[in-house]
């Protein structure tokens, strides 16, 4: 850790552990709040934390959003129709540059965050803009994928398994695509106002939803490809 | 900006605030990079290992799926712990607790999903053979 | 040009809708230019159409449900007169009509009334009970309430422009596919439920942040009121299966747009998967709706008991109990469809041990009037004939849950009656609770007591008369959603079950007498104090109407029951907390965003709706140029002076020192 006056926030740990009012609940008169836990005893968080917390409720919808169509995938993965499997149309070479550009725009994401922590405009654009063109290669090859499967008949209305298989990786698809719109909007507004409070919270969400996607994307990879690789 | 904009010094710059996920304002740009660098480190080996389970023949077939599914776990919690900033801290408990409560529901659905399909399927007679009986 | 729509969707040769639509647009353009004439539209745009303040969005989305209530009920009457004079006989609606009229009622009832409802008293009450000036997200909230209505549009244009669903309440695969309901009905169900249901994910993320992160000082997590553990609660489901809905409708909509294979029975796909994934939401939607109604309740059984409630943290422990459980016992609904001995055992065992959690409510209720100084207002009617009737409908709940007794009453009216016992006896009849509880604090004037009681005697009795006769005739082997009857026998209890239907229209229209009365004799019946029902949580410690910035000076809690104690200690020190100091108070700016997105959603799905697929990327463009603009604005807040503060917070200490005053002179005890 670096520069964090730790033994202020041990304290504050501590002293919220002995409390006996830390469980809540207590009926024999008043207790002194602890300040600036920020667990809501202290009052309510800064916008900065109700924003990105938020968003994180909002990312787990999205995630179960996805688990749906896992789930279906799964349940339908078997009922091919006579159509081609899941072996027939896996192209692994083509998934490992795709998981590849998600991972490192995942990095560089991160990266421009950190030089909005240091609220350096230059380097968040760079980087940003290296995040776009990696997102760009991803849906870029994942629609040359689909255009390539549908010319050789396996459409996603082909067969129960194809319709499974077309909307998760399709999902994926989407969400970065949308994510590249948002990043498209986040880069003009970054240049226009600079580091405003709203500008950063914004950062800071569209910082969690590209890699939440790449989360996501690690499963893609792991049950769709690799284990219709395997199997 | 509003009283509630107090971001990063509030009072007086001491650090015990809650943390939004993903967010560490006080770190500094060194801290950032070597996390990520570490992030991705991590991240490539078990990839690139999730790639070889797949491909190579190495494994015991029946055991490839699980390695894969070892790896996609080992590799989310990279991105968790790395990406994310998601720690065991005080700062993070909400975070983690609302996480927790997405993968119950997660596991819930897909486990429950797949268990009760799986069920259904297997007692019920297949759909042409049903669409001759009602010929 | 316009895709499927040309003049052949204009019913023009049913009456009925006919009639219906044209008396519904000329009473809205009759409002519409009232509001013209009388030059409203000013204040209307400025105080509530752009409002971003939870109460107003509150009130907003209550009106919304109360109207979408009566629509439903509509529906009711039309289904319990046909099914009593469709014996042997045709009846008056025919068989497309009546399919159409039951889906509309389900999808009505929980998706644009009842959902409404409790979101609309999560938003009015859990801000201001945590001591807290807004919701998280005060613009998202406004845009939520307006895609909810956005989406309710929807379906009653469904009444004039087209059909709706003939499916069922839920669009159950494979009779929802293309192959068998062609028409635009089932869209017309997949996009109003998709807008809305994006409306109501967005008011569960706020709650749920709202809940966690903007606590008042001193409001630990077991200090708060249960109705706001509830809300939590509530919250956390829709944030967890509000997104399998949406995943669920989706792959519909690919199913039927673009011949997608999921729920079809040709290609491999599962009609039995939509079952699965649609009540793996439907089921925690119900518990959506009923724990804040049991929050409901337990604030009211505390107050008009004059005691705090009791076992507070069994209550907590119950609502987290059946947060989590509420997702684990879905299969009970499709018992029958074959999933095997194993799965329906695990499924019934989490079914039945679900009710525990429900019992332990039961008895710290009963347990809080016990020993109390118990009130009969027309809150606390309301929650004891609750007690009544959820215990009935509970325990034909718990029967429903073992699959033996299930696969008799499958799809029976008995059945019918067992949801009904549970959502009108727990939902309904904790919204009317609340809605008199909590009418003061929203505009200053409590209901008419006496027409008051009326509606509840009305409503609690000929509910009873309604579905006691379906029980019955669910046990005889009637099943639900016959268009006509066959057997003779079963024609006294359907006529019985129509005479509880008059006595709850006798209900419904002393509920609209309530209001008149009350709004016509508000002097008399004003709230002075701002605490008319000698209340224990925070939101009884602002005026009544409340301010829009709620609190002058955030309050600082020290203990449970927050108001209560500040009251007790100003009641034995004989006068009130020294005034604080005031300080200038930000609050959001209005904002047209809401109406905006929910006047492009209503474009965009119709568009979807008839194909006509311009206009849908118009209304996509649209409602992203919005957001850009929405993103791009710099002022979200302005300044309360502190005058403005002082002078409200003036008024209110100048109340209650007039009420400690009338205590001093010993005219009793509070209320």
């Amino acid at each position: 850790m670096s520069d964090l006056p730790f033994p202020i926030a041990r304290e504050a740990v501590l002293r919220r552990r002995a409390d006996p009012d830390l469980a809540g609940h207590d009926p024999h008169g008043p207790k002194e709040a602890v300040p600036g836990t920020g667990h809501g005893d202290s009052g309510p968080a800064s916008k900065r934390i109700i924003v990105g917390y938020g968003f994180w409720i909002f990312l787990l919808s999205d995630i179960i959003v996805f688990s749906c169509f896992f789930a279906a995938y799964a349940v339908l993965q078997g009922s091919t129709a006579g159509g081609p499997t899941i072996k027939d149309i896996v192209d692994l070479p083509r998934t490992a540059i795709e998981t590849g550009a998600l991972l490192l725009s995942s990095f560089t994401c991160g990266l421009s965050y950190a030089a909005t922590n240091a609220r350096n405009k230059l380097w968040t654009q760079v980087f940003l803009g290296i995040t776009a063109i990696l997102g760009l290669i991803f849906v870029g090859l994942e629609l040359q994928e689909f255009i390539e499967l549908a010319g050789r008949g396996a459409t996603p209305q082909r067969s129960a398994f194809l319709t499974g298989f077309y909307a998760l990786v399709g999902c994926h698809g989407l969400h970065v695509s949308v994510g590249g719109l948002w990043l498209a909007t986040m880069m003009a507004q970054v240049q226009l106002k600079g580091f405003r409070h709203e500008i950063i919270h914004r950062l800071i969400c569209f910082n969690l939803f590209w890699h939440a996607l790449d989360i996501v994307w690690v499963g893609v990879f792991s049950v769709v490809y690799l284990m219709g690789a395997a199997a | 900006m509003s009283e509630l904009e107090t971001d990063l010094h509030r009072h007086g710059g001491i650090g015990h605030e809650d943390h939004a996920p993903g967010d560490e304002p006080h770190e500094s740009v060194g801290h950032w990079v070597r996390n990520y660098l570490l992030g991705l480190f991590f991240a490539v080996v078990l990839t690139i290992c999730s790639f070889w389970a797949a491909t190579s023949h190495m494994i015991w077939a029946p055991a490839v799926p699980v390695a894969i599914v070892v790896f996609a776990i080992a590799q989310m919690g990279v991105h968790l712990v790395f990406f994310l900033h998601i720690t065991t801290g005080p700062d993070n408990t909400n975070n983690v607790l609302a996480l927790a409560f997405g993968v119950l529901v997660v596991f819930l659905l897909v486990t429950g999903s797949v268990w009760i399909m799986y069920h259904l399927n297997h007692n019920m007679m297949p759909t042409d053979e049903m669409m001759q009986m009602q010929r | 040009m316009f895709g499927k729509l040309d003049w052949s969707a204009i019913p023009f040769n049913q009456p009925i809708p006919l009639i219906t639509s044209v008396i519904l647009i000329l009473g809205i353009l009759g409002v519409l230019g009232l509001i013209t004439v009388k030059k409203w539209w000013g204040y209307l745009w400025r105080e509530w159409i752009t409002s971003v303040d939870h109460k107003r969005i509150g009130v907003m989305y209550m009106l919304l449900g109360v109207v979408m209530l009566i629509r439903g009920f509509a529906d009711a009457i039309m289904m319990r007169t046909q099914q009593a004079v469709a014996i042997h006989s045709a009846g008056y609606l025919e068989p497309e009509h009546y399919n159409q009229i039951f889906s509309a009622h389900g999808t009505i009832m929980i998706l644009f009334g009842a959902m409404p409802l409790v979101i609309g008293l999560m938003n009015f009450v859990a801000p201001l009970q945590l001591g807290v000036r807004d919701v998280a997200f005060p613009t998202f909230n406004s845009v939520g309430f307006w895609l909810t209505a956005s989406g309710a549009l929807l379906v009653n244009i469904s009444l004039f422009v087209g059909e709706f669903s003939r499916v069922g309440w839920l669009p159950y695969a494979p009779l929802s596919e293309t192959t068998y309901s062609p028409g635009v009905g089932v869209d017309y169900y997949l996009w109003a439920v998709q807008i809305s249901g994006v409306g109501t994910l967005i008011t569960g993320i706020n709650m749920v942040t709202t809940v966690l992160k903007m606590r008042c000082p001193g409001m630990t997590y077991l200090r708060m009121p249960v109705f706001c553990w509830t809300t939590l609660a509530s919250s956390l489901l829709i944030v967890a299966v509000f997104p399998i809905l949406t995943a669920t409708l989706a792959m519909l909509t690919l199913d039927r747009y673009f011949g997608f294979h999921f729920f079809t029975n040709d290609a491999g796909g599962s009609p039995m998967m939509f079952m699965n994934l649609i009540w793996a939401w439907g089921h925690p939607e119900v518990y959506i709706l009923v724990l804040p109604a049991f929050g409901v309740f337990s604030e009211i059984f505390s107050t008009f008991s004059g005691k705090p409630l009791f076992g507070y943290r069994s209550m907590v422990a119950a609502t987290l109990f059946i947060c989590v459980v509420s997702m684990m016992v879905w299969l009970h609904h499709f018992f029958t469809m074959g999933a095997g001995a194993a799965v329906n055992t695990f499924f019934g065992i989490s079914s039945s041990v679900i009710a525990v959690g429900t019992g332990v409510k039961i008895y710290n209720w009963i347990f809080t009037m016990y020993g109390g100084r118990v009130r009969f207002e027309t809150p606390m009617l309301w929650s004891m004939g609750f007690i009544f009737t959820f215990i009935i409908g509970g325990l034909t709940g718990v029967l429903l849950a073992v699959p033996p007794a299930d696969f008799l009453t499958h799809n029976s009216m008995f059945l019918v009656a067992h949801f009904h016992n549970v959502i009108v006896g727990g939902v309904v009849f904790a919204v009317f609770a609340a809605v008199e509880y909590w009418f003061p604090k929203a505009f200053g004037f409590r209901l008419h007591a006496g027409w008051g009681k009326a509606a509840f005697w009305f409503a609690f009795i000929g509910f009873w008369v309604t579905f006691t006769p379906l029980y019955i005739l669910g046990l005889q082997g009637m099943t639900r959603r016959l268009q006509h009857i066959d057997v003779e026998a079963w024609r006294p209890m359907l006529q019985l079950s129509v005479v509880g239907v008059a006595i709850l229209i006798v209900g419904v229209i002393c509920q609209v007498i309530q209001l008149v009365v009350s709004i016509l004799q508000r002097d008399k019946l004003r709230d002075e104090t701002g605490d008319p029902w000698d209340g224990r949580s925070l939101e009884w410690a602002t005026p009544s109407p409340a301010p829009f910035f709620n609190f002058a000076v955030m309050p600082n809690v020290e203990g449970e029951e927050a108001y209560w104690g500040i009251k007790q200690r100003a009641i034995d020190t004989q006068q009130l907390a020294p005034e604080p100091d005031y300080r200038p108070v930000e609050m959001p700016l209005n904002s047209p965003v809401g109406i905006y997105t929910a006047f492009f959603s209503t474009v965009t799905g119709f568009a979807l709706i008839w194909h006509i697929w311009w206009l849908a990327g118009l209304g996509l463009f649209a409602a992203f140029i919005g957001f850009v603009v929405f993103a791009w604005r710099d002022v979200h807040e302005f300044e309360v002076p502190v005058e403005e503060l002082i002078r409200v917070e003036r008024g209110r200490r100048a109340a209650r020192d007039a009420f400690l005053e009338r205590i001093r002179q010993g005219e009793g005890a509070p209320s």
